[in-house]
């Protein structure tokens, strides 16, 4: 799946940053696979970059441009404040104001970012109003914050560089890059500049940043293009974050230091856009060739993954035992343990990539799959019996479950959910708009869900560490303007809309990042269906296969699942792309999916550590151990003592992954936990757990009162052998045999004095609390 | 992301750090030593007094000007619906619905100018738990698993941190949770209904000695198990079980639990909902030697009809105010009386104030510059206000307090050091606070 890319010739660029083949600038690409670059820092660092966010090669680049970074660098060193080159480059409020004052941290919320300013001074939040700041520096006051005569009197450079009391300290020194660009541009009369002129993307350079054998910090060049087609050097006015400082830190110049071994970003923003380096600090030592040559990729997810232990020099484990796959693969798909007959069928056939393939072929197919994957979906998209009635959330459940058990694709099922209209009792889908009334509250719930965007941040001002805008917010939330929810029905109204919180005025609809609104003429809905699940909407892919591949995986590539932006990359972000592109280009098919990441070598690792790899949780060196969540757990328990779950007034629900709402009485699941579906279970966790489900495993109804029952009571009254006791109560529980030791071990204690059904039933209560029946290993 | 980690009084923490920029990890050990001198030294600080902690969580949000911090000369849009009442402390008044709390006020001392900037409840009730703002790369641990991990060695029975009741900020918001710590320092979560806290007794039938041969078995399986015994999660639900099994073999643990044997008129003057018998049983159990008991009152994100919802709600007398006012007062008096309250630090707060400005529908909106919190016993001055806000409400004009401030206050009276460096999972050092100073007008 990814991209052929040509191999450079790794050993005349060892210790330089390097790009192979030479990019191509292009923008916008329209095939986003075509024309990458592997690009690297020299020291086996390398990823796949696409040709957008390339820096431009010189001789590409207009004159003007040239002549502009170099003005503006001029400037900002402030060598040649009155050179003819400097006083040519135009000064935009927007561009070069601003961002030195969101830099120093003026307009930051503990200061006059506040919503009542700080010491009678307002600014915007990290500038989202540029118009009104420009307004509150030039002309509030009497105009008094700024002195055209004499700019270096500006009340606001004397108390910025404290040489008058300023509560907030001083922000940068009177000799600093910062107070001679505002000085220059006080004295160019405080220009506006061009209003409409924004950021609309960063270039940074290089991406990838490694161990340098020198002490010297390393660069990090930043260039930011303009809406109108120019661009600036942004790299000592934009703001530097290291995602872990204690891999790599970075200076307020974006100069970095490396600290120790780790993968991390340094994440780095400018005038509303967003941009990453890449660091990555290999592990010492010799690689474990053993361990990596026992690793045999079988798809793309493999090669990419084998491409990461590799820079990071972490060896990956061996291979996960049969019974060991089996038990995880049916856990994982359809929330079931395997029987001890498909476990007898798989070890009579050997263990052969083949019939492992096959054992996910016949789970993928399997109605438990549907019902555990509707029960995923139906958390994700908070399907809840408090919302509407109990019969509409029937029938929307049916709905999801055929869509889930006939393989509909995620597009399609996204595209009826915002689309849907009708009684909410007859249409399922349609109930997916109860999810809020207000069209804002509605597009954060559209966000979180289809595309995992926080937006909500941007409803006050812009989100600090995304893209969005306020503007974007609510041109965003008027796609939802025209819903109506009257009668048990949802209708498209004819009328209303979302206003901007500025001036009162009715905004068009326009899609997140997008720059046209929609126009009066169409139907908002449908508009904005088409738009989110378009093959052109970056989120959309890629905030449904991360959710899949947590379930499956244990980590999201992303994590927070539901927080996907710029600023909180992915670990593996070219893995997370081809997912993505693979999901897209093959039909959005959930079970294509699940089987491409269950297929591979990675997922069929042992969750038995290396001593090179036990430290590892993001880069998939071993099988993460996953706990299962509480309503497959009180399931696990049924089916291993053959006891069933009762759930009274819910006909048809045999288990707990069943039950279509979240509301059912049940203290055993209040207890072990599930997702309430009232907010978002991805981040807050879910209730129970903790001392409590201990207590409970320990102590309370859900194991003790099966233990006499059901399986182990008609076994007993069939009085097998020890050893054939033993060896069912395991298949059941453990899903596989038990080793010799342990037969030994538990035979003594079964023909020792106390009555045999004590000790079988002691021994099912510890199988059922043990680490290896309660993880999902 | 840090970006909000710029402050109006000086550094940021990264360019604190780098002042003593050296060493590999950006602060060289003398400069980490200069530091944990300059914020811990043994005459600078007084020594924590207080065992235990109650902390009193008004979940959403109380309005400062309903409540706490009335400002009857205000213009009527900000001025609150209630009027103010004299208390314990000359001169200090409280809302009308409070009069049982304003007798108490002697033992309180009353901080009025809580202030920071992060509106939404998630990230607001981060940073008052945690005394650190949110951040993406680490996630702090809360100040009830902080005083619990602090205790560690203690070998009391009974849960060092408990939350009541279990739904919420006290039980599962990341906000109240061990963060990096072990799972272990997560509150318990004492279930829906205080009365009755379930799974504490071994199943009929089931002896101690055969419970005993259950766990031995257990303990056998998962030797033969090989997990990884270095696993986050293993090590998780081993300390779960651990704990559960302490809890069971004790007869004085499980009491603490049960509220049977405490007399009707206590119950009554703690109030029968769920606000007073929490309180009750954080008394018990604070008592029975835990160290850090939370106990979480819902419903004060009022957005509208604060002149109703507050005193009265469904009906006269039912609203937030009247049952805090009984509760409140009931447990104050009580550690009080029993000679309790010396040793526990009783709080109450929630994550911000309320906009001093009434809207549209008689509500009011989060408002974190401006809020309270009212701190008694465990070695506190009361009847003392600390702080003030200007006269709409809006922000502090005295003695601003910062949420690390108060986290380092409150870790420093419960005997916390927040100096002490702690060791991640992926072995960072990292201090408990990277700033704040102690309030000493509270001692």
């Amino acid at each position: 799946m990814s991209p052929a890319i040509q191999q450079p010739p790794r050993d005349e660029l060892r210790g330089s940053p390097f790009c192979f083949p030479p990019p191509v600038f292009s923008h916008p690409p329209r095939d986003v696979r075509k024309g990458w670059s592997q690009c690297g820092n020299g020291f086996g660092l390398a990823e796949l970059v696409p040709p957008v966010e390339l820096v431009p090669p010189v001789e590409l680049v207009p004159p003007a441009w040239f002549a502009r970074i170099f003005a503006s660098v001029l400037l900002l060193l402030g060598t040649t404040g009155s050179s003819a080159s400097a006083a040519d480059a135009p000064l935009d409020f927007n561009v070069h104001i601003l961002p030195v004052l969101t830099k120093a941290g003026c307009n930051a919320g503990a200061c006059h970012g506040a919503a009542t300013g700080q010491g009678g001074f307002k600014l915007s939040l990290l500038g989202y109003a540029p118009d009104l700041d420009h307004a509150s520096i030039t002309r509030e006051l009497g105009a008094r914050r700024i002195d055209l005569a004499h700019p270096a009197d500006s009340l606001l450079l004397r108390k910025a560089t404290r040489q008058i009391d300023h509560e907030g300290d001083r922000r940068f020194r009177s000799d600093s890059a910062e107070a001679l660009l505002l000085r220059e541009w006080i004295s160019r009369g405080a220009p506006r500049g061009r209003a409409d002129l924004v950021v609309t993307g960063l270039v940074v350079h290089p991406r990838i940043l490694g161990p340098v054998a020198s002490k010297e910090p390393q660069a990090i060049t930043v260039i930011a293009q303009l809406s109108d087609g120019s661009t600036t050097v942004a790299t000592d006015l934009a703001l530097y974050t290291s995602n872990d400082d204690s891999i790599a830190d970075v200076d307020r110049r974006g100069r970095v230091r490396l600290h120790g071994p780790g993968a991390t970003a340094i994440m780095i923003r400018f005038g509303g856009a967003v941009g990453s380096v890449r660091v990555g600090y290999p592990f010492p030592g010799k690689p474990d060739e053993t361990a990596f040559a026992r690793f045999k990729p079988r798809n793309f997810i493999d090669e990419a993954l084998l491409r990461r232990l590799r820079e990071m020099n972490v060896p990956p484990s061996a291979g996960a035992s049969a019974t060991e796959f089996l038990r995880r693969v049916h856990l994982d798909l359809t929330g079931r343990l395997p029987s001890p007959e498909a476990i007898a069928a798989f070890a009579s056939h050997g263990d052969q990539p083949d019939r492992r393939d096959a054992v996910i072929d016949r789970l993928l197919a399997s109605p438990e799959f549907t019902d555990l994957w509707t029960q995923r979906l139906a958390d994700l998209l908070l399907l809840s019996g408090k919302r509407g009635s109990e019969k509409a959330s029937r029938t929307y459940h049916q709905w999801l479950h055929a869509q889930v058990a006939t393989n509909a694709p995620w597009n399609r099922i996204a595209r009826e959910l915002l689309t849907a209209e009708g009684p909410v009792d007859e249409v399922g889908p349609a109930s997916f708009a109860l999810l809020a009334n207000d069209p804002r509250d509605f597009a954060e719930q559209v966000g979180s869900i289809f595309l995992a965007a926080r937006i909500g941040c941007a409803r006050c001002h812009a989100h600090p560490a995304d893209r969005w805008t306020r503007t974007d917010y609510h041109q965003f939330a008027a796609f939802f303007a025209r819903i109506r929810r009257d009668g048990g029905r949802i209708d498209t109204a004819p009328r209303g809309e979302v206003e901007d919180p500025h001036t009162g005025r009715p905004l068009a609809p326009r899609p997140l990042g997008e720059r046209i609104a929609l126009g009066p003429a169409a139907d908002r809905r449908q508009a904005l269906a088409e738009w989110v699940v378009s093959a052109d909407n970056p989120l959309f892919g890629r905030a449904f296969v991360n959710r899949v591949w947590k379930h499956l995986m244990g980590r999201g590539l992303v994590e927070p699942v539901d927080d996907l932006r710029p600023t909180n990359p992915a670990t593996h972000p070219e893995l997370l792309d081809a997912l993505a592109h693979d999901f897209a280009s093959n039909g959005f098919d959930l079970r294509r999916l699940v089987g491409s990441i269950v297929r591979s070598a990675a997922y069929q690792r042992s969750a038995r550590p290396l001593p090179g790899n036990a430290t590892d949780d993001r880069l998939y060196s071993h099988a993460l151990l996953k706990l299962p969540d509480g309503r497959v757990l009180l399931d696990m328990i049924a089916q291993a003592t053959g006891v069933p779950e009762e759930f009274p007034d819910q006909p048809g629900v045999e288990r707990a992954v069943q039950l279509i709402g979240a509301q059912s009485p049940s203290m055993a699941l209040d207890i072990l936990g599930r997702c309430a579906r009232e907010t978002s279970c991805e981040t807050s966790t879910v209730a129970g757990g903790g001392l409590a489900q201990a207590l409970h495993l320990v102590n309370g109804a859900t194991i003790n009162r099966r233990l006499g029952q059901g399986h182990l009571a008609r076994w007993l009254l069939e009085n097998p052998s020890n050893d054939e006791l033993i060896t069912r109560l395991y298949l059941h529980s453990l899903s596989r045999p038990p080793q010799p030791e342990e037969l030994i071990e538990w035979r003594t204690r079964l023909t020792s004095g106390d009555a045999r059904s004590a000790v079988a039933e002691d021994l099912l209560w510890a199988l059922l609390n043990s680490r290896e029946f309660t993880f999902n290993h | 992301m840090p970006l909000h980690s710029l402050r109006c009084d000086g550094f940021n923490r990264r360019e604190f750090l780098q002042l003593g920029c050296v060493g590999s990890l950006g602060l060289s050990l003398a400069g980490l030593l200069r530091l944990q001198a300059q914020s811990a030294s043994p005459a600078a600080l007084p020594r924590g007094r207080a065992r235990s902690c109650i902390l009193v969580w008004l979940d959403g949000g109380p309005s400062h000007i309903d409540t706490f911090d009335p400002k009857p000369d205000a213009p009527v849009e900000v001025r609150s619906p209630f009027q103010s009442i004299p208390t314990s402390i000359a001169g200090v008044h409280l809302c009308e619905h409070l009069p049982r709390t304003a007798k108490q006020m002697r033992h309180v001392a009353l901080i009025r100018s809580l202030t920071h900037e992060l509106g939404n409840h998630d990230t607001g009730t981060r940073f008052l738990l945690t005394g650190h703002r949110p951040t993406p790369a680490l996630d702090h641990p809360s100040l009830g698993s902080l005083v619990a991990w602090n205790g560690r060695a203690s070998g009391n029975v009974l849960p060092p941190y408990i939350a009541i009741p279990g739904d919420g900020v006290g039980g599962q918001s990341s906000a109240a949770r061990a963060g990096f710590l072990p799972g272990a320092y997560n509150a318990f979560n004492a279930g829906r209904d205080p009365g009755r806290v379930p799974d504490l007794q071994l199943p009929e039938g089931i002896s101690f000695s055969r419970s005993d041969r259950r766990r031995e078995m257990l303990a056998r399986l998962d030797r033969f198990a090989g997990l990884p015994e270095t696993d986050p999660s293993v090590r998780n639900r081993d300390a779960f079980y651990d704990q559960a099994y302490r809890l069971i073999a004790s007869s004085e643990a499980r009491d603490a639990f049960s509220l049977d044997t405490e007399p009707a008129r206590t119950r009554e003057a703690y109030g029968a909902g769920r606000l007073g018998t929490g309180c009750l049983l954080a008394r018990r159990l604070v008592e029975a030697g835990s160290r850090f008991v939370t106990v979480v009152d819902h419903g004060w994100d009022t957005h509208q009809q604060i002149a109703r919802e507050l005193p009265d709600s469904r009906f006269a007398g039912s609203g937030k105010l009247p049952s805090l006012d009984r509760a409140y007062s009931a447990l104050l008096t009580d550690l009080h009386e029993r000679g309790l309250l010396e040793s526990t630090l009783v709080v109450l707060m929630g994550e911000f104030g309320r906009t001093p400005k009434i809207n549209a529908i008689g509500g009011r909106d989060h408002w974190p510059r401006a809020g309270f919190v009212a701190l008694a016993g465990g070695g506190v001055q009361g009847g003392r206000v600390i702080g003030a806000t200007n006269s709409f409400g809006e922000s502090p004009i005295d003695r601003p307090v910062s949420p690390q401030d108060l986290a380092f206050t409150l870790l420093t009276l419960l005997g916390v050091n927040p100096a002490t460096e702690i060791s991640t999972p992926t072995g960072r050092p990292v201090r408990i606070l990277s700033e704040g100073a102690f309030i000493r007008e509270v001692v």
